[in-house]
Order: C-alpha cells, then sequence, then structure tokens
C-alpha cells in the first residue's frame, strides 16, 4: 500500500523547489563530467540550460503518451502512468544531456509493462514502432535492453509506482456509499479522470500522494459542476475537528491546480532550435559510451566485440 | 560425476562410467588412461597448462571440482607445517589471526598468487619452530593411534558378533537336520506305527522352534548405556538457573496509514459499499474472488496518504 511504499519515502518530495534544485543538480553534474573529462571544444554555450532541457523533458513526454496510448494491445491507464512516472524520476537525476530521451522514453514503456504485469512480448513491443522496417524494429529493441538496467539502477530499484486511477475508484465508490448529498458522483468522473491525465504531466505525482490528487481531481470536478462537497471531508472523512489538516488539504490542492495551470504545451519552434543541439551533444560525447553495455560499469568481464557505429535513428523512426 | 569428461580423451568417460579422474598439483584432471598413456616415461607436461608434472603426483579425483582437490593437497601439505592446536595460543584472537595466516597462505598457492612469497613465508616458519613443528606431530601421532585403536576394537567387537549369529544359526539347521534323520531311524526301526510316530516328531519339531524363538529373545545383560553411561548412576544436572523476566504483553500491530480509518472486509456488503462495485460473475467466484477484496482494495487505495503529515 502507498504508505509504506518506497514511493512515499523516498520520491515524495517537500516543495517544487526541492525538485527544481534535484534537476539543476543533474545538469551542473553532466557539465562538469564533460569539462573533467577534457575533451576538445567544449564551450559553455553548447551545454542546455535548465529551461531548454524542460521543454525537450515535456515534449518527449507527450511523445511517450502518444506512443502508450496508440500501443495495440491496449495499454491500460496504470502502465501509461507507471511509464510517464520512470520517465520523470529518472530524469530527476540525470540530465537529457547524457542519456537521449527517445531510447529512455521507450525503456520506459518496456519496463512499465513488465512491472505491471501487462504482458507483452518483445517482439510485440517492437511491432508497435510503426515506421521501423522489421531491423530496424530489432536495433531498437536491442538499445532498450541496454538501457534497461540503467533505467533500473537510476530508479534506484524502487520499481512499484501507486497511480491516482485506484483512489479515484476508491473515492467514488466511497461517495457514492456514504454521501448521498452528492446525487451522482458519476458525473464527475470524466472531468476527474482529465485531471488526472494532465496530472501525470506535471510533477504532483513527485509531490503529493496518489490519493491526494485523486481527491483533488474529484473536488476539482465537483467545484466545475458548481457542486459542494465541503461536507463530505468534515462529516466522511472524521476531520470536523481537525481545521488545520483540512487546510492543509485544500492548500495541496491550490498548489496541484497550480501546477496543471502552468503547464504548458511544448512549442514546436522552440523544440525544432533545441533538438539539434541535443543532437548534436549526444554525438559529440556519446561516444565512450558506446562500447560498453549501459549500466554494466563494473562489470570485469570481458567486454563483448565492441559494437561499431551505434546505428542512429531518429525521431521519426518511432512513431 | 557424468558431466565431467577427460579434457583430452572426451568420449571416454561417457562410455566407461567406471573410469576414474585423476588430479594433479596443478588442478587440471586427466583420466587414468590418459595418465598412463602420457606418463609413460614418468614425468611431462600438463596438457592444459603446460606445468611439468610427475606421474606420481596424480591422485584419484575426489572431488567434483578438480579445484577443490587441488586444495585440499596443498592444505595437507601446509598443515603439516604449521600444526599449531589451539591450546598452544593465549588469547582466542590470536589463535584466530593464526588460521587466518595459515587460510591466506593455502588460498595463495591455490589461486597461483604470490607463489614466491608464500613458499619463503613457510620455509621461515618451518625454520623457526622446528622444535614446535616436531612436538606437534609427536603428539598428533598420538592421537591418531588412540582413535584406531578404538576403531579396530569396534571393528572386532562386530565381527565377533557376526561369527556368533552365523554359530547359532548353524547349530539350529544342524539341531533340524538330526531331528529328521531321528525320524527315518525311528521309522525304519521302531515297532510303533507310522502315525504316532510322525506326531511324536512333529512335537519335538514344535518343542525345537520354540528354544530357537527363546535363544533369539534372551537380550544379553549389560550394564552400559549406548551413550557410554553405566547403568544405576546418577548424572548430576546442573541446576538450570531461573531467568526473570518482564512479562510478555500481546499489542496488536498497528500500520499508520495517514489517512481516514478503511472499513473491515467483512464491514462492506453491511454498510452497502457493494452495491456500487461491480459483482463477481460466476467464474470469477470460482477461484475465491469476492466483489469485496476489489471493492476493500479501492477503498484502501483511496484513504491511504491522504491526510497531510502533521507538522
Amino acid at each position: 500500500m502507498f504508505h509504506n511504499s518506497s514511493q512515499r519515502k523516498y520520491w515524495i518530495f517537500k516543495s517544487e523547489d526541492e525538485v527544481a534544485h534535484m534537476r539543476r543538480k543533474a545538469n551542473q553534474k553532466f557539465r562538469n563530467k564533460i569539462q573533467e573529462s577534457g575533451k576538445s571544444a567544449v564551450s559553455d554555450s553548447m551545454f542546455l540550460e535548465r529551461h531548454e532541457e524542460d521543454v525537450l523533458f515535456r515534449h518527449y513526454e507527450r511523445r511517450l503518451l502518444d506512443f502508450c496510448n496508440a500501443f495495440k494491445p491496449a495499454m491500460p491507464k496504470s502502465v501509461v502512468g507507471t511509464a510517464l512516472m520512470y520517465f520523470r524520476r529518472f530524469y530527476l537525476n540525470n540530465s537529457v544531456m547524457e542519456h537521449h530521451p527517445r531510447t529512455i522514453m521507450l525503456t520506459c514503456a518496456y519496463l512499465s509493462c513488465k512491472v505491471d504485469e501487462f504482458n507483452v512480448s518483445s517482439t510485440q513491443f517492437g511491432g508497435n514502432l510503426l515506421h521501423e522496417t522489421p531491423a530496424g524494429q530489432e536495433r531498437v529493441l536491442e538499445q532498450i535492453l541496454e538501457y534497461e538496467l540503467l533505467l533500473i539502477q537510476q530508479l534506484n530499484f524502487h520499481l512499484v509506482v501507486h497511480n491516482p486511477y485506484r483512489p479515484m475508484e476508491g473515492l467514488l465508490i466511497d461517495l457514492k456509499t456514504r454521501y448521498p448529498t452528492l446525487e451522482n458522483p458519476e458525473s464527475l468522473r470524466k472531468s476527474a479522470d482529465d485531471f488526472l491525465t494532465q496530472a501525470a504531466m506535471t510533477d504532483a505525482g513527485l509531490l503529493f500522494p496518489p490519493s491526494q490528487i485523486a481527491l483533488a481531481a474529484i473536488l476539482n470536478s465537483a467545484l466545475r459542476a458548481s457542486l459542494s462537497m465541503e461536507s463530505y471531508l468534515t462529516e466522511c472523512l472524521g476531520l470536523k475537528e481537525d481545521k488545520d489538516s483540512i487546510s492543509k488539504m485544500y492548500d495541496s490542492m491550490r498548489r496541484m491546480k497550480t501546477l496543471l495551470k502552468k503547464y504548458e504545451l511544448p512549442k514546436a519552434d522552440e523544440v525544432n532550435i533545441y533538438k539539434p543541439r541535443l543532437e548534436r551533444i549526444h554525438a559529440q560525447f556519446a561516444s565512450s559510451s558506446n562500447k560498453r553495455k549501459r549500466g554494466y560499469e563494473d562489470d570485469s568481464h570481458v567486454a563483448k566485440e565492441p559494437r561499431l557505429v551505434e546505428e542512429e535513428w531518429t525521431d521519426e523512426d518511432l512513431m | 560425476m557424468d558431466d565431467q569428461g577427460c579434457p583430452r580423451c572426451k568420449t571416454t568417460k561417457y562410455r566407461n562410467p567406471s573410469l576414474k579422474l585423476m588430479v594433479n598439483v596443478c588442478g587440471h584432471t586427466l583420466c587414468e588412461n590418459c595418465v598412463e598413456m602420457l606418463f609413460v616415461r614418468g614425468s611431462g607436461n600438463c596438457v592444459q597448462c603446460d606445468t611439468p608434472l610427475r606421474k606420481s603426483n596424480f591422485r584419484v579425483q575426489l572431488f567434483e571440482d578438480p579445484t577443490v582437490d587441488k586444495e585440499v593437497e596443498i592444505r595437507k601439505k601446509v598443515l603439516k607445517i604449521y600444526n599449531k592446536r589451539d591450546f598452544d595460543f593465549s588469547s582466542l584472537r590470536e589463535y584466530n589471526d593464526y588460521l587466518e595466516q595459515v587460510e591466506d597462505i593455502v588460498y595463495n598457492l591455490t589461486n597461483n598468487l604470490d607463489v614466491e612469497n608464500t613458499k619463503l613465508k613457510m620455509e621461515q616458519y618451518q625454520r623457526e619452530h622446528r622444535d614446535l613443528i616436531q612436538k606437534n606431530k609427536a603428539t598428533l601421532t598420538r592421537e591418531q593411534e588412540e582413535l584406531e585403536e578404538l576403531l579396530l576394537l569396534e571393528q572386532q567387537g562386530n565381527e565377533q558378533r557376526r561369527l556368533d549369529v552365523l554359530q547359532d544359526e548353524q547349530r539350529q539347521l544342524q539341531a533340524k537336520r538330526k531331528n529328521k534323520q531321528a525320524l527315518l531311524d525311528e521309522l525304519e526301526q521302531s515297532q510303533l506305527p507310522a502315525t504316532i510316530l510322525l506326531a511324536q516328531h512333529k512335537v519335538r519339531a514344535a518343542q525345537l522352534e520354540t528354544q530357537i524363538e527363546q535363544q533369539k529373545q534372551t537380550v544379553k545383560p549389560t550394564n552400559l548405556f549406548s551413550t557410554g553411561i553405566h547403568m544405576r548412576q546418577t548424572v548430576s544436572l546442573v541446576a538450570v538457573p531461573k531467568v526473570e523476566d518482564v512479562l510478555f504483553h500481546y499489542k496488536p500491530l498497528h500500520v499508520e496509514t495517514y489517512g481516514p480509518p478503511v472499513p473491515e472486509l467483512e464491514q462492506l456488503s453491511r454498510v452497502g459499499y457493494l452495491n456500487h462495485v461491480r459483482a463477481a460473475m460466476p467464474q470469477d467466484t470460482a477461484g475465491g474472488y469476492t466483489s469485496a477484496l476489489a471493492c476493500h482494495r479501492a477503498i484502501q487505495d483511496a484513504f491511504s496518504g491522504l491526510f497531510p503529515l502533521k507538522g
């Protein structure tokens, strides 16, 4: 359950500032690493700034969402939610410049299918990469398998992700059973669902427990439909005397709504400027890690025959 | 053992399960036949590592992994030199340090690390503790002799018992044969009618049988339990010290869920939750599923972590 999960212990942070700080640290770490390795022709302007990284991150996050939605057979919502959460957590501690988002994104989807017990064989998964030839799909799969261990490591092996979808169902059931004041809770479902999908594209999952996100979704849609649900909190959840908790909960919900409002779709022209820079960075700095399997850094085995040129596949190959 | 083959002739091991593998000081194995063939002149080089070897150094392999055998040999040799016992040391720490030293030496020699230095160390130790080594060797041989005497005694006891049993059987067989012979003789010579003779014979045979049974059942009186304690000897048991401790009080497990209390699984239908959950199909109930399970899980998830942290 969520209350004794690794998500609550290690992946819920206190404020948006803390999250932003971690991302800045990851960016800085990459810059230091490159500068220490002393590669020639390194200028500070080559690196991506934080806001530029953010734009790219959101762009690839969108593509991950579209990929999951277009997946055949249909991916359950929790799998999509888990994949998005993995993507977000990975780029909390790593920079976009270090590991290219397009492979990480597919690896997140692949891992999430496994963890959430949505059984898809790797060939079936590869079959969903529609614009590739079968040989290209093989290559992509190989890359996914290489990155898988790295992804798991960077998630600190905390693979279970609690999504807000089931809490939302639970709250709706509870409303129907104990809160007859609200006549038709089902009417709230659609807009609460949209709220949750939007929330998955923000940092809400890293800041609030999933049950609070679900409650915010329901209260928000009730507000939209001009239905009052004040008494639910005080009566049913037993918070009549606990004014402090109630105010804190409203506060969290306001923060969540702000997060959702702040989210903006990545603009195409910005993306088109930053992407080639990202490609250039990868082409220049990522070649050193091509030879070994990602994630097997401490392996003392004899390396397999060094991969020659890593076949570069572009973004268009994905969708 | 079948999965291991002789590295040289490979197939022969599978075809001939009785064939033995021999290990040498370098840790590589060879089957008996190959040893004969390669070392016909008494010395040669190992097939896999090319170290010069002698035929006499080959020993029958006792373990599946030849490196284990190699280590066992090395250990025997090392322990011949490093033969101190636990009462030779004044503290446990010293004894453990000594043992660690020995293990390091065995490890180095087995994995061919730093062989030169290790051998020098061994020689130095040997020179320094020559007398102690001799003395310990003497005590060791004495102990071994005592053990061997005990073993011999036991074996003799077993033999004796076996012979006794055999003799008993022989006697019984002879008694039966004599009985039969007596019957035939009587049938020949005596005047009594055959039926009476047969009846008499039967009685005698029955008596013999009961005698044999009784003999088997007589237990030889001993005065020793199998653990060696004399019977009727009072063994003093040390009084178990009474431990006074705080009495244990059971406290039920309390898990903090950071949210409102969740109704129990059994209460769900009474309160009315189950009306709002999809009912279980007959196929589902076969596996033990009830709609209350799904409902309970959804409610638990909804309430877990709902309240903000205090402070």
